[in-house]
């Protein structure tokens, strides 16, 4: 078995360790003898969505971001159609962001894909914390660093907002999850300290390429330890 | 009015100077808070008495190091400087150290003033006073939630640089974000840059590298770290600005070795490649001050590196302290402790409280991988984010004697030290140094005593 990953734009969208989340998907595959792949895609380069099988958008600072909501723009009907066909997609704070239909900046909007029916407005105040969400895969520790607000209607979020702001600081949800598409304010970076994430990622996308996926458990302790930590700190914190 | 203001700041000031020295905090800025409220003027007061010229160093890395020894080339000299050692950088901690070094009566009999100051809040401190020069070392992603991102960072310096009046920039020209600063001011401006290739291959997150005047791909030659090297835009011909001052002729190989402008040969002991750059930018400043700079190499032999900045410690074996904040400054001290060709151990200590920065993410973009090395032998985690540290190694996964996360660091040091290596090494974040230096010291007069048991 074989997983592609696909790295959009690291040169550009590379903020908060972002990288970690590549390797955390990487190391989870080959230690349990899936072997991966990670293709990174520069600003000019074609992308062929068919070869891929898990695509990471990451964030950038707002002028990076104007740059690659330009070409993305140019091959929106190729993500479009990934997503359509269950492509796995994680995209974190910027990358979220650009999957809405528009980033409401003070003076400017920033067009977005529309893969996902929300929007992003300018905030006051940058919402920065650490963030603590109960999904359905189990909990989700990280860190959050974002001025925009995301309004997400009826789409599903990826958690609820335990500890932090989340997708606005209103409406205690946090992220959303379409299909595929996991899109997150998280860094941290979001899957090393979350392996029930990066697992439910990878098994995705084998089912989607292979029609079943069994992965084989490994010893997360170290992981669940980190995570744990974070709970139990700013829990009783708020407590 | 404001005499008797002046003087009862300045005594509040030095009282709670030499109450919080009693207490032995190490930090200064709360003197400063105070006689900011006592008399808001006062920096502005104290500042008009510098003789001569007002120096302010910026930059996210090597600010403490350059200021210091512009500070000391300038005290070797037999001047007499104001300078915020410690490197209490904000507003307040300015204030204290004016305060510092004025008398009783609120007057200051200093020649310079060498002030290290925090990038966000140069904005704060130029409407009490306007430096002469500015030094801008180098900027790279730090603490970005106190910040948000490198171009607020950058929005910021060019706020502050809008309020000078003569003043002179002296920047790296080898990175391409102060570069752009100084292209976009409209006074005058200095470079120094290193101007050949030395081979240096990291593998780093880079900042800036898209030309901030047309988007497109900056073109490099070659890199030195992170962003730093020799580059151009292909598209609106923005480049590398001409450097005033060129070190070349580059030799790391134990200590440093340089050549400024083909005529003035730099030797030091001096640990760490980036020290290049903190040199030159002290050279460049001291050069504008038209001092001297016949016998530079002694000065610079004199100067002591402030607090763990490869600090060295004597348990029996050497102990190896080194503070980094950012990715930058993390990877050029695992550069460091790599060209160091002695077997070694290491413990890697990150806090995150908030002057360290509460989002510790940053530690992915840290090149750790180099650390495979047959000389590295075991790894220590400690510190507040102890947990997420050894998440961090699990994943750059490669094979190591041991690695082991320890609640306290005198744990770790006492049972580090007891390790094969040849020496230690202990990489730690801002509020770790301190910590890490008492107990270091403790236990390093413990050994002389000849009562540490290891």
């Amino acid at each position: 078995m074989k997983i592609t990953i696909g790295h959009f734009y690291p040169d550009l969208l590379n903020l908060y360790g972002d990288r970690g989340n590549i390797l955390a998907i990487k190391k989870r595959c080959e230690w349990r003898g899936i072997e991966t792949e990670v293709k990174e895609f520069s600003i000019d380069d074609e992308v062929d969505f068919s070869g891929l099988d898990i695509v990471f958008l990451g964030g950038g600072s707002d002028r990076e971001q104007l740059i690659v909501c330009k070409r993305l723009k140019e091959i929106q009907k190729d993500i479009l159609d990934y997503v359509q066909d269950n492509g796995v997609i994680l995209a974190v704070c910027g990358g979220y962001q650009l999957l809405g239909h528009y980033y409401q900046l003070e003076k400017e909007k920033i067009e977005g894909l529309s893969v996902l029916d929300i929007y992003t407005i300018a905030g006051q105040k940058r919402l920065i914390d650490n963030v603590i969400l109960e999904t359905d895969f189990g909990s989700v520790a990280g860190f959050e660093n974002h001025g925009g607000r995301t309004y997400i209607g009826d789409h599903k979020p990826l958690g609820k907002v335990l500890y932090g702001n989340g997708n606005n600081g209103e409406d205690g949800q946090e992220g959303v999850l379409y299909r595929n598409v996991f899109g997150t304010y998280l860094h941290g970076p979001i899957l090393p300290k979350n392996p029930n994430l990066t697992d439910e990622l990878i098994a995705r996308a084998l089912t989607r390429k292979y029609g079943t996926a069994a992965l084989s458990p490994l010893d997360d302790c170290i992981e669940i330890q980190a995570k744990e930590y974070i709970i139990e700190r700013f829990l009783k914190e708020k407590s | 009015m404001n005499r008797i203001r002046r003087i009862a700041a300045v005594w509040t000031c030095k009282l709670l100077i030499k109450i919080g020295k009693l207490a032995g905090k190490k930090g200064s800025s709360t003197p400063g808070i105070y006689a900011l409220k006592i008399y808001p003027g006062i920096l502005e007061d104290l500042s008009k008495q510098v003789k001569h010229e007002i120096i302010a160093v910026c930059g996210t890395n090597g600010k403490t190091t350059t200021n210091n020894l512009i500070c000391s080339i300038l005290e070797k000299k037999g001047y007499k400087v104001v300078c915020n050692k410690v490197g209490a950088n904000m507003l307040p901690g300015v204030v204290t150290a004016f305060i510092d070094s004025a008398d009783l009566f609120g007057n200051l009999h200093a020649d310079y003033a060498a002030i290290e100051m925090d990038e966000a809040s140069c904005v704060r401190i130029f409407p009490h006073f306007t430096p002469d020069i500015m030094v801008i070392s180098n900027l790279f992603r730090d603490q970005l939630d106190r910040y948000g991102e490198i171009d607020i960072t950058v929005d910021f310096l060019k706020k502050a640089l809008a309020l000078t009046k003569n003043t002179t920039l002296i920047i790296n020209g080898d990175d391409p974000i102060c570069a752009t600063i100084g292209k976009d001011f409209n006074q005058k401006v200095i470079t120094y840059g290193i101007s050949e290739d030395l081979q240096i291959h990291l593998n780093e997150t880079k900042e800036g590298q898209f030309c901030a005047y047309c988007g497109s791909r900056l073109a490099y030659d070659y890199y030195h770290y992170s962003q730093l090297g020799q580059y151009h835009c292909e598209s609106c011909g923005f480049q590398r600005p001409a450097i005033d001052y060129e070190a070349t002729q580059v030799d790391i190989q134990n200590g440093l070795k340089f050549t400024v402008n083909q005529k003035m040969r730099i030797a030091v002991d001096y640990r760490g490649f980036y020290n290049v750059y903190n040199i030159l930018a002290a050279l460049c400043t001291a050069d504008c001050l038209h001092i001297d700079l016949s016998d530079i190499n002694e000065i610079l032999s004199d100067y002591k590196p402030q607090i763990g900045r490869m600090e060295k410690f004597d348990l029996g074996k050497p102990v190896i302290l080194n503070l980094s904040k950012n990715p930058a400054g993390f990877n050029q001290g695992i550069f460091t402790v790599l060209s160091d060709t002695h077997t070694k151990d290491i413990i890697v200590m990150i806090n995150d409280n908030a002057q360290d920065g509460k989002d510790i993410s940053w530690i992915w973009d840290v090149d750790f991988e180099k650390l495979d090395n047959e000389k590295v032998h075991s790894l220590g985690f400690c510190g507040i984010r102890r947990y997420d540290v050894n998440v961090r190694f699990k994943y750059a996964d490669f094979e190591r004697k041991s690695s082991k996360v320890y609640d306290d660091l005198k744990s770790a040091i006492k049972d580090m030290i007891k390790k094969g290596g040849e020496v230690l090494y202990i990489l730690v974040n801002y509020t770790a140094i301190f910590q890490a230096q008492d107990i270091l010291k403790e236990l390093e007069e413990e050994y002389r005593k000849g009562g540490l048991e290891i």
